[in-house]
Order: C-alpha cells, then structure tokens, then sequence
C-alpha cells in the first residue's frame, strides 16, 4: 500500500461528512418514530417468522415478484444493490486508502467471482434502471399516478441509480484499458468498454479512471444521503420493516388489535393524529416507496372511490414530518436551561420540579401547523369510511406495510372519540345493541328458520347432560335473510345426512359484534363479543361450524383475545371435509355440466388462506363442473363490496363494487356464480339482477344440497 | 340555561310480550330497556340549546327502582352534566302520583327549561309532563317538533297538527313536552361513556303522591286467524269473491 496522498484526505473529509449527516438523520428520523404512542404490542417475538419474511419477502422479493414486468426489474436493481453494495465499500476505502483492493485479503478465485459479479450486476441494474425510466416516463402506467406520488422525485432517484451505473462501467473500462493487473476474461464488461479507450494516452486514461471514480464516489455519497428527503427512504427502512410487519405473520393474520377501553385518562380514542398511532404504523410511512400496488387492487379506488391506501401511508408520513420537528423543537424548548437569562423579557415558565425554563413566545405559524391534524386535515371521513376491509392493500404491499391497521385506527377516532359516523350506521349499531343483530330483526325469530327441522338447541341439549360434535353458528345474515335462510336450511339438511351430531344456539345466539368492531366501534363490539364468549364458554363448546365468513374469522381468529378458544371451521372446510370422507349420501349420476365461476370471499380467501377448499367442494359436488376463474381470483379476488360496514352504508361515489365484480364474474361464460358468504351472496345477486343477467348465485351448501341422493333428501326433510 | 329533562325506563317494544303472573303488568324476564324514545330527543333538544347558547347545566330525572340507573348513565353519555334518581321500588300508573315526586324534585331546582318527551312509549300517558307544569304553575307547551330558545327569557314552538303546524311563544321558565322530528338522538361516543362514570349520579327517595288510577287487568289482544289459501288460478275468483261477501262481509 501507499502513502496517504492530499486526494485521501480531501476524500476523508467528505466520507466523514457524509457519514456524519447520513447518522444525523437516521437518529432524526428514528427519533420522530417514538412519537407514535398508540398501543403496540411486542414485535420481536416468534423470531423464525420474521426472519423468514425478512428472507422470503424482503430479500426474495416474494411480494414484489407478483407484478411479472416490474417485478423483476425492481428484483434486479435490488439483489444488484446488494451485491453493489460490497464493492461500494471498497471503492469508499481506495478513497481513504491509497490503492486498497480486496485483492489483498481474498484468495484469487473468490476475489475473480467478486469483480466479475460487480461487472455483471452494473450492467443488469443498468438495464434494469433503463426500463425503469422509460416505464416513467413513457408508458406511465396508471398505478404510479395519482394523489400521494412524487413524479419527478422517482425520475431523479432512478437518473441518479443510472449515473451511479454509468461511472462504474467506465470506472471498470478505464481500469481495464490501464491492463490495471486484470485478467481480461474475467472483465467481460470492462474489457468491451475499455477497448474504446484503448488508443488514449495512459495519462488520459488515468484522468478518465480518476474522474469516473470521485463521480461515483461522491454519487454514492449524495445518493445516500439524499435518501432520508425522499420517498426512495424505503432502500433503508423496508428490510426493516417487513421484519416487524405482523401482516405475514406472527400473530394471528387480520385481526384488529384489542383496545383498552378501560384505561385511565384517556382522552383520544383511536388515531386522530401521529401520536394515537404505534411506531410502526410511522414505520410504515417511511417504508412507502408509491409504488401504488395498494391503490391498484383497492376495490374502493378501483370503482371511483376517494380512498387510496397509498395516500393513507404517504400521508401519515407527510404529517409526521411535518409535526414531528416541530414536537421536538418544542420539547428541546421545554428542557431546563441551567442558565437561563433572567429578566430578558422572554416568557418564562417552570417545570414541575420548579426550575425556571425559556419558553418561546408561541410562534401563530408554528401553533397552527400543531393543531392540524392527520384525520381531516390529510385523511378526510369520507375516504375512511370507503373502505371494505378486504385486506387486497395489505396483501399486495412488497413491504409489508399494514395500510388498514391505520385506516381502522382512524375510525375508531372517528367513532370512539367524535361520534361521527355515516348516519346509516346508527340504525347498525343500535340494533346489534338492542336486538342482537345489525338490522334490528326480532330476537325472537332468530331460529325461526328451524321449525320443523327437529334440530336441538345447546339449551336443550345441556338439559339431558348431552353435547354436539359441532355447534352450528348460524350467524344473523343466516338467521334473519330470506336469501341466507335457504343457505341456512341447506347446510342444516346436509349435516342432518350425513349422520352429523349438531346444535345450535336458537334464541342464545346474538351478533359477535365483528361488523361494529370493522365499523370503528370497539365499545359495542367488546360488549357483543365477550357476551358471545360467555355463552360459548357456558356450553364449554370445543368446535363450531358456521357458514359465514365473518363469523368464522372473529369467531376463530379475535376471539382469542376474550378468552373464548375454539375450533372455528367454515363450512367450506366443512363440506369439503364430509365430501372427502365419503359422509354425504350424494348422487350418483354426473349430473348437469354446470360452468360455475367461484366468488372468493376476502374473510376466507386473503384473511384466512381458505382458497382450495370452496373449489375442491364445488368439484365434489358437481363431478362433471367446468370451474372457470374470474380475471382477479384466489388471493387476488375482488371485494363483492360488503365487508367492513360497507354493507350497511349507501354507495353513492362511483361504480358500485357489486357489479364491478359480477362482470368480472359474468365475463367467465359461467351460468352459475358460486359463493361461500352470505354478504357476498347479497351483493352478487344484487350485481346478476343489476345486469339483467340470468347467471344464478348459489351458496356451496346449495349446491352440495341440490346433489343429495333422492332418499337422504327424503329423510332430511 | 338550567334544563332539567325528565326520562323514562322502557322496555324495547319490539318484541312479543307476556303478561306477568300478576295478570296487572307486563312479564320483565328477557325484556331489554333503554331510555324512552321521545325522552332521548327531549334530551338531545337540552344539549343542543346548551351547546347553542354555551354553559349552562343539564340534569336529567328518572324515577324508579335502581335499575334506572343504565338509564340515567345513558343520558349522562350523552353529555348531560348530572343526574338524579328518584328512588321508589316500582314505577306506579298513575301519572298524577309520579307528577308529585317530579314536582317535589324540581321546585327548588331553578330550571329555566323543564323538558319532558310527548310521552313514554310503553304506557303512552301522555301525562306526566302537564301535570308537573300544573303543580309548578308554570307554562306548558306540549308536543314540540321544534323547539327554540335563544334567551333566558322566553322560546318558542312548533307542533305539528293534523294537516298542519303551528308556532307558539312561551316566557321561562315553562315545561315543554317534546315530539320527534326535533333531532336525532347522539350516538354516546366512548369518550362520553367514559365521562358518564365519572358525572354525578344522586339518589333521593320518590316523594310519590297517592296512587289514585291502577290497573286491574292486562291482557294482551286476540290472535289473529291464519290466512286461507283458497286455491291458484283465475278459477278460485269466484269462491274468494262470495267468501269475502259472506264470510269477510267486506264487499
């Protein structure tokens, strides 16, 4: 190695620089991370999961490969820059170090793979970068338009990651040109590029080497440090935050987050603003790069809504940065000032120990950029209130940002703390409270749909000391909907033949709250949800089959949280099951050749992985179906647009999500649209009708029932 | 403004009733109760008025066994400042009794405004409300679907009346019984639960004058016949006109 030469120290001195403002904006922005106050439970438990997601999601790139064009391109300049990033380090060093070379330290065929890698992935990210631009500027497809993108932003970053591309290829030619001790098979790139600089001087191709290598160097530097003001902050935060992330696992996938509603001088309920919001829901802001995947498959946005999940994130990050400095300005202000002047005619006030402290005058600009607010000022009730919880934003983000964890937070404020809500909510909440169920059906004729069914009660059941192998939730849409009760009526017939031992709850069931609780009100759905617990737990009921997605998640999956742990089966799981196990007395003949197109529901299909087991009941059912699939299907599937309150509020924006995707549905050819959810079923047939279409809408069960054999029809009936 | 808003504990109407063993009262097993529908827009009509004029207090009155407490705890949600039990073991009939107790309370209470609902959805009295208006010698105004008052001195009125409304002008302090269409209710936010705990709740015995009109005897009415499917088809014309003639005796 050589001496230090007056290059190594100017460089020193900008490396150290850099370094040193890169560090102050890391701590700036961890700082601003801790206000975020709102309840978070731990996020370093069940470390194989996360470490998994950090692998297959993060450095995969699992979620980023489902898009097949800028999938692999983003894929490229990532696994590019992880590679990149190692020879940056040494070419940082030859900085400071005169002459460093990895050469020194690694045997020599690692060290040939090393240079040859770094030449290979400049080149793809290059070319990856290129399309990149091209896409921007050019095709500009519609997911990177819209509220909450920065346009020319993106095209810099992408220019910069090019420029940086660019003076490491002519880096690598000049070298090669300069024969710099370099085999020429192992410098492919370099070598090609080089031999354009061969006929220069060796001092001008030293210039040419010097002057690519400080562009590159001092690129690499601005790039770095430009990162923490963009929106490109992702390249640091969202490794990070997919390790955190809750929305693969650990935990239970979709659940809303308990509230304690009994704490003590609470006075915000929910998220009005940063503060009511956990570290990392502001962790999810930093890790938003606008990619717009969330706003792609938001049914909301899709049909002419207001909401975009995207501006969710962009806007939470927008207002913690625009509050975040001005709290710790304020708190920095309020710390004791040991030498405060005294009688200088600032205002003075104390702390609670007494010490005289500065405080600044209150500045008007500054007080009223405080009293802004993330819900109102940048999120406004109306793009809350759009969405349907179908967890498609929370689903397709690469970096595992939980776009409705915020999106919920925010109405609970609303309801919670301000009582505002879409009127048509009221009459909701009041006949979950009053009647047990959201549309204010008489209790009493909750099982009505049962006479004559013979079917026993856990009541009645309880009296002679016996117990069901299944309790069969019934739900209030199955209980209380003309059109669910056929569904109700068809799965009770199916259990019945197939010798299945069942109760049900009759006039001891009431709504499990999960429509308030997805509607904003905690209040009203911990009320519901622990009595629902009470009364499960009462029959010591170990397993429950229910026909309603809805109650299937908040049965299985949230009600852990009050104490009640049971096997929760949907009964898509459950056909498939008895269908598999040869329990239902079936037709034997093929029956019709149907062409049925499956409907996923978003509470079974994205929250809950239940995917195959509609479809393999439907196969079972109809030996001879021609299943087709809708253009958005599985875990992709479209909202029917009835989850998350939707189902109770007018749809005045827009297309109606309804009949967005009944002619996904009808697009198939299908002539019959089968669905797995009560609400789904409502808002399909209401699309089928809307369209004056024929194509008929039938549960599972229906369709199971519709092939029972002749004489197992006779003696369920 | 001083409002005082009188409320009662009713059971949800929609259901199918019994009657108790005592052949006098409704059987209360499995009944839910909230506050009486008029008596919650009597009560969002108060909140409103403060909230419009700034200040002021809000008390609301209920009477009746502990259990009317929920109750009072529900208009305290609401953002009524304090409440007051009027304690007696059971509700009686008799408006004239329960006037007593609520005029007993409110007299030396200096309400400017007293708010009753037009009346209570369970015994449909319509009562009560004039009765204490009689007993305080104050003015009355029954069944406002508008309800205005901008000074501590005097408001007015609107009531709807077959096929038409009018306004009527009243001085304070006055009674005013309260019909729908005045507002809807507020949804108690949680902040406002929260709140309710912590608000004043005050139980006094009821000072209930002589019961002097009761029930004797309850029952609920006739079942209705099932309907009769006569047959299908432009052929049954006949036999359903001649039974609607001579059975029905509607034609």
């Amino acid at each position: 190695m050589e001496q230090m030469t007056a290059g190594n120290f100017v460089f020193a001195a900008i490396l150290l620089g850099a370094a040193g403002f890169f560090s102050y904006n890391a701590q700036r922005l961890a700082r601003y991370l801790q206000f975020g106050k709102g309840a978070e439970t731990s996020r370093v438990t069940e470390m194989p999961t996360r470490l998994r997601n950090l692998l297959v999601i993060g450095f995969a790139q699992s979620k980023i490969l489902r898009d097949p064009l800028a999938g692999p391109l983003h894929a490229g300049v990532f696994w590019g820059f992880l590679v990149l990033t190692v020879g940056s380090i040494e070419i940082l060093l030859q900085g400071v170090i005169n002459g460093f070379s990895y050469d020194a330290f690694l045997p020599k065929p690692v060290f040939a793979l090393y240079t040859l890698s770094q030449e290979l992935f400049a080149l793809l990210v290059l070319g990856a970068v290129s399309v990149l631009i091209w896409r921007r500027l050019v095709t500009k497809p519609k997911r990177l338009q819209g509220p909450g993108t920065h346009q020319a932003e993106a095209v810099f970053i992408l220019s910069m990651i090019a420029g940086l591309m660019v003076t490491l290829l002519l880096m690598f030619g000049f070298a090669s040109a300069r024969q710099h001790g370099m085999e020429p098979g192992l410098h492919p790139v370099g070598g090609l590029i080089g031999r354009a600089f061969g006929g220069l001087s060796d001092g001008a191709q030293f210039a040419g080497f010097a002057i690519n290598w400080w562009a590159h160097a001092l690129l690499l530097l601005v790039f770095l440090n430009f990162l923490p003001y963009s929106k490109h902050l992702h390249v640091l935060t969202s490794l990070i935050n997919t390790f955190f992330s809750n929305t693969s696992g650990p935990g239970t996938k979709g659940a809303m987050k308990p509230m304690d509603l009994e704490a003590e001088g609470v006075e915000i309920f929910g998220a009005k603003d940063i503060e009511q919001l956990s570290w990392k829901n502001l962790l999810d802001g930093y890790s938003c790069t606008e990619c717009g995947r969330c706003t792609a498959a938001c049914p909301a946005n899709l049909t002419g809504k207001l909401l975009s999940p995207r501006k969710i994130v962009v806007d939470t990050r927008a207002r913690l940065l625009e509050k975040a400095p001005l709290l710790v300005a304020r708190e920095e202000n309020a710390a004791p000032v040991a030498h405060a002047a005294h009688g200088d005619g600032d205002a003075h006030g104390h702390t609670a120990t007494g010490e005289h402290v500065a405080v600044a005058a209150p500045d008007p600009a500054i007080e009223a950029l405080l009293g802004k607010s993330l819900l109102d000022h940048y999120i406004t009730e109306e793009e809350l209130w759009a969405c349907t919880s179908c967890r498609a934003c929370v689903q397709e983000c690469p970096v595992s940002i939980d776009q409705l964890e915020i999106i919920n937070e925010m109405r609970r404020n609303l309801v919670l703390t301000e009582s505002r809500f879409p009127e048509e909510l009221l009459p909701a909440f009041e006949g979950m409270e009053q009647k047990g169920n959201p549309w204010s059906f008489a209790p009493g004729d909750r099982a009505a749909w049962a006479e004559g069914l013979e079917i026993p009660t856990m009541a009645e059941l309880a009296a002679s000391n016996d117990t069901p192998d299944i309790l069969f939730w019934v739900g209030c849409m199955g209980s209380f909907d003309d059109r669910a009760k056929k569904v109700t009526v068809a799965f009770a017939r199916i259990l019945k033949a197939a010798g299945v031992k069942f109760a049900i709850l009759g006039q001891e069931e009431a709504c499990h709250g999960d429509p308030a609780r997805r509607m904003g009100n905690e209040y009203l759905y911990q009320v519901l949800a622990k009595a629902a617990v009470e009364t499960l737990n009462g029959y010591k009921v170990t397993t429950i089959v229910t026909h309603c997605p809805h109650c299937f998640h908040q049965i299985g999956k949230e009600f852990p949280q009050w104490g009640g742990t049971y096997e929760v089966i949907h009964h898509s799981e459950y056909l498939e099951r008895l269908l598999r196990e040869g329990r239902v007395p079936m037709d034997e003949g093929d029956g019709e050749r149907l062409v049925v197109a499956y409907h996923d529901s978003c509470y079974l299909g994205r929250y809950n992985d239940v995917i195959d087991a509609p479809r393999e009941t439907i196969r079972r059912a109809l030996p001879i179906v021609d299943l087709v699939e809708p253009a958005r299907t599985k875990d992709r599937g479209l909202c029917c647009g009835a989850g998350g309150g939707r189902m109770w509020m007018e749809e005045k924006a827009g297309k109606r999500i309804n009949v967005e995707r009944t002619e996904e549905l009808l697009a198939t050819g299908a002539d019959t649209i089968a669905v797995a959810c009560p609400f789904c079923m409502t808002m399909i047939a209401d699309g089928v009708t809307a369209k004056g279409a024929t194509a008929d809408v039938l549960d599972l069960a229906e369709l199971v029932a519709g092939r029972l054999a002749p004489e197992a029809t006779a003696s369920a009936s | 403004m001083k409002i005082a808003v009188c409320i009662k504990r009713v059971p949800d109407m929609d259901v199918k009733f019994k009657i108790a063993a005592s052949g006098t009262a409704v059987d209360e097993t499995g009944l839910k109760f909230d506050m009486s529908d008029f008596d919650g827009y009597a009560a969002e009509a108060a909140l409103q008025i403060n909230e419009k004029l700034g200040g002021g207090e809000i008390t609301a009155i209920c009477l009746g066994p502990d259990t009317v407490g929920e109750t009072l705890r529900k208009a305290l949600s609401m953002g009524i400042d304090k409440a007051v039990q009027l304690k007696c073991d059971a509700v009686p009939f008799d408006g004239y009794a329960i006037a007593q107790a609520l005029a007993a309370e409110l007299k030396g209470g200096n309400y400017d405004l007293i708010l009753f609902g037009r009346m209570s959805i369970d015994s449909s009295n319509q009562s009560v409300g004039p009765m204490v208006a009689e007993l305080l010698g104050l003015p009355c105004v029954t069944a406002a679907s508008r309800l205005d008052v901008s000074a501590k001195t005097s408001g007015t009125a609107q009531r709807e009346l077959e096929g038409a409304s009018e306004t009527v002008s009243f001085p304070l302090p006055a009674v005013v019984s309260i019909d729908e269409g005045v507002a809807r209710p507020r949804y108690p936010s949680l902040k406002g639960i929260m709140a309710a705990k912590k608000k004043p709740l005050e139980v006094k015995p009821a000072q209930l004058g002589a019961a002097t009109v009761t029930v004797t005897r309850m029952e609920l009415p006739p079942e209705r016949n099932a309907g009769r499917i006569i047959g299908e088809g432009p052929d049954t014309v006949p036999e359903l006109v001649r039974l609607l003639q001579t059975e029905a005796k509607v034609l």
